[in-house]
């Protein structure tokens, strides 16, 4: 294994920002309304130099007021989704945990809703019930898993699949309760979708996901160390109870942060970790920035496939997520077994 | 409201007067009206909208109706009636329409039902200064007020008020012609498997009221799912099927072959109304689905006026 110096992790991280940022170019180029690339590189150019009014103002709609704000809620998702994944696969030692698997999303979308219904309109409302919904699922998910003390990984899937069927149930209920326009919103929702706007500032979200990223950041070395079993790791001086605290929150937040903008958008965080590994090895120092980079690029490409397959309809991301991801994680959880 | 209304027509009519006094008037200088729509969102648009994207199929429809195809700049890919709405630009499905199809098709307005669109789409929209009017009918009164307000909206008042009159005046037909009739009782179909049906405050609800019938089932929800041990127990006279060209519609030999639906009574008498599409779209349309649903319900009522028309 290569030493992991600065170098190396800012080497990786400057070729995952050049992808992301061809993504970003094809996600802008792409889309019912036809534009050729010279308009889209024009419309950014004036737009970069402040000169908006000398902008067609149909481009400005759709490229600052359309595919801009979805690309960067895309980017916050899908680094969201991606770290929370390679968090919570440290957190419970295994690969194949993930927001979506585990239940954590629909912890998530539960608690979402439940604001939606006992308090809309209030600011961050949802946010935090997402949180806290993310929050409480996986504290249940881990003690549920845990067989003699251990925490053991087919109890701890089996555990994940049983509470996302179960708070799917509840979410069903409560959905009756809903009338017909907010039904088809949130069905639509709970599918994963980018199209609406979120109610709260992008930059507010970009603030949150570096912070709970850069928290799970800090404690990579000791990640590292935890990997090769808790007992070495406290032998050699961590705190392993802080540790898992920091992860457990920052992964949970960053959980509840992408299903209450985007709904439930499955496998980005199982999925992208694992390809992350195989290409840049599991050292947690480069792993966390390049999942939030993989993330990132996965969802931007991902959402243009749902805007453009059969446009001028759009599918929800979370479908083209599934598609591709359910049977990646078939193979990966054949080849643990075999 | 009454004062925005009452700007709204004062608009409309300066709007008038500057058009026939200044027809070339160019984009940046042309006035602007505030509605309100039926969700009670305040809607700025042009005094003279020219340009018009529907959401919805019962929307492109009463669009024709009011013959202002010509405005009609986009629709929806579910937009088939008149033929004619296949052939304008589409804008994807009516549940996700891609915004910025929408957007590129410059429209001054654009139409959506609550009951047919997601209220996301709206907001979005409106987030991106696009002039989103929504509608939002419960009952054929509510359809009617509507199809006024939004001719008047697009300065076409005279044809929106006569067009009404003449839906009114069908519907006084049907309602003379059932005077003596006693209501039959229904189970409508929305969806057979599973049993989807109607609440009572949905306009289909008081389709069914004007065509002479009224709904075996009770609930407060709008599209209730059903239960057909509940339809067994309360035996309705007269199934109604909703079916567009014969399609998806069970005939009354696959029902009789059905476990349970053989044994409600208004299979084995084979009272199997079908009616078509147009009575699941708050349109004019409606108004030809209520006369043809009459009809099937309360033959005899209609016999005599038959014989008198073929005489």
């Amino acid at each position: 294994m290569q030493p992991m110096t600065p170098r190396r992790i800012l080497g990786v991280c400057a070729i995952l920002a050049s992808a992301l940022f061809v993504a970003m170019v094809v996600s802008l180029r792409l889309g019912a309304y036809p534009m050729s690339v010279t308009s889209v590189v024009t419309t950014l150019y004036h737009g970069a130099i402040g000169q908006m009014d000398r902008i067609p103002s149909d481009f400005r709609l759709v490229i600052f007021g359309i595919r801009l704000p979805r690309i960067a809620m895309g980017i916050v998702v899908g680094a969201s989704l991606a770290v929370a994944g390679a968090g919570f696969q440290s957190l419970l030692r295994n690969p194949l945990a993930d927001p979506y698997v585990l239940g954590v999303s629909t912890g998530a979308a539960l608690g979402a809703i439940i604001s939606l219904i006992v308090a809309p309109h209030v600011p961050l409302a949802m946010q935090i019930a997402a949180f806290a919904g993310a929050a409480a699922t996986i504290a249940a998910v881990y003690f549920l898993g845990r067989r003699g003390g251990q925490l053991d990984s087919a109890t701890l899937l089996l555990a994940g699949i049983i509470s996302a069927s179960f708070l799917s149930a509840v979410i069903m209920f409560l959905m009756t309760t809903l009338s017909g326009r907010d039904l088809r919103g949130m069905a639509f929702w709970l599918m994963g979708d980018l199209a609406t706007p979120p109610q709260i500032s992008i930059s507010f979200l970009f603030v949150v996901m570096i912070a709970a990223a850069g928290a799970i950041y800090t404690t990579a070395s000791d990640l590292n160390l935890i990997l090769t079993g808790e007992q070495e790791a406290r032998h050699l001086g961590v705190n392993v109870a802080r540790v898992k605290i920091v992860v457990y929150i920052s992964a949970s937040l960053l959980t509840g942060l992408a299903v209450s903008v985007s709904g439930a958008i499955g496998y980005v965080g199982l999925l992208v970790p694992h390809v992350m590994r195989m290409m840049f090895g599991s050292d947690y120092r480069v792993l966390i920035p390049a999942s939030a980079f993989g993330g990132a690029i996965a969802i931007v490409l991902a959402d243009t496939l749902a805007r453009t397959v059969v446009a001028p309809t759009e599918l929800p991301v979370g479908a083209m997520t599934a598609i591709v991801g359910a049977p990646v994680f078939i193979y990966l959880l054949r080849r643990r077994v075999r | 409201m009454l004062a925005a209304g009452l700007f709204a027509a004062h608009a409309a009519a300066s709007a008038r007067a500057t058009q026939e006094s200044a027809p070339t008037s160019t984009h940046s200088t042309r006035e602007s009206q505030t509605v309100i729509d039926e969700t009670d969102r305040h809607v700025t648009v042009p005094a003279d909208v020219r340009r018009i994207v529907s959401l919805a199929p019962n929307l492109t429809e009463t669009i024709y109706a009011l013959g202002a195809e010509s405005r009609l700049a986009g629709d929806t890919d579910y937009c088939d009636v008149p033929p004619d709405a296949r052939t304008k630009p589409h804008v994807g499905s009516i549940l996700s329409p891609s915004l910025e199809a929408i957007v590129g098709l410059k429209p001054d307005l654009v139409l959506a039902s609550t009951t047919i669109n997601r209220r996301e789409t709206v907001d979005a929209l409106e987030h991106l200064g696009v002039a989103v009017y929504s509608t939002d009918p419960h009952s054929i009164d509510d359809l009617l007020a509507g199809i006024e307000h939004l001719a008047g909206i697009l300065g076409i008042a005279p044809q929106g008020h006569e067009l009404v009159e003449r839906l009114q005046a069908r519907l006084a037909a049907v309602q003379t012609a059932l005077a003596d009739q006693p209501r039959s009782r229904v189970l409508f179909v929305v969806w057979d498997d599973p049993l989807i049906s109607i609440g009572p405050h949905t306009f289909i609800a008081d389709a069914l009221r004007r065509a002479g019938a009224e709904s075996v089932v009770e609930t407060t929800q709008n599209w209730p799912h059903v239960s057909l041990e509940s339809i067994v127990h309360s035996q309705p006279e007269y199934l109604i099927f909703v079916g567009d060209h014969g399609d998806n519609v069970p005939t009354p030999s696959d029902l009789r072959a059905r476990p349970v639906w053989r044994d409600l009574n208004a299979v084995k008498q084979g009272n199997i109304a079908v009616v078509s599409g147009e009575v699941d779209r708050p349109s004019p349309g409606l108004i030809d689905a209520i006369e043809n649903l009459a009809k099937q319900l309360h033959p005899s009522a209609f016999a005599n006026s038959a014989a008198e028309s073929t005489r």
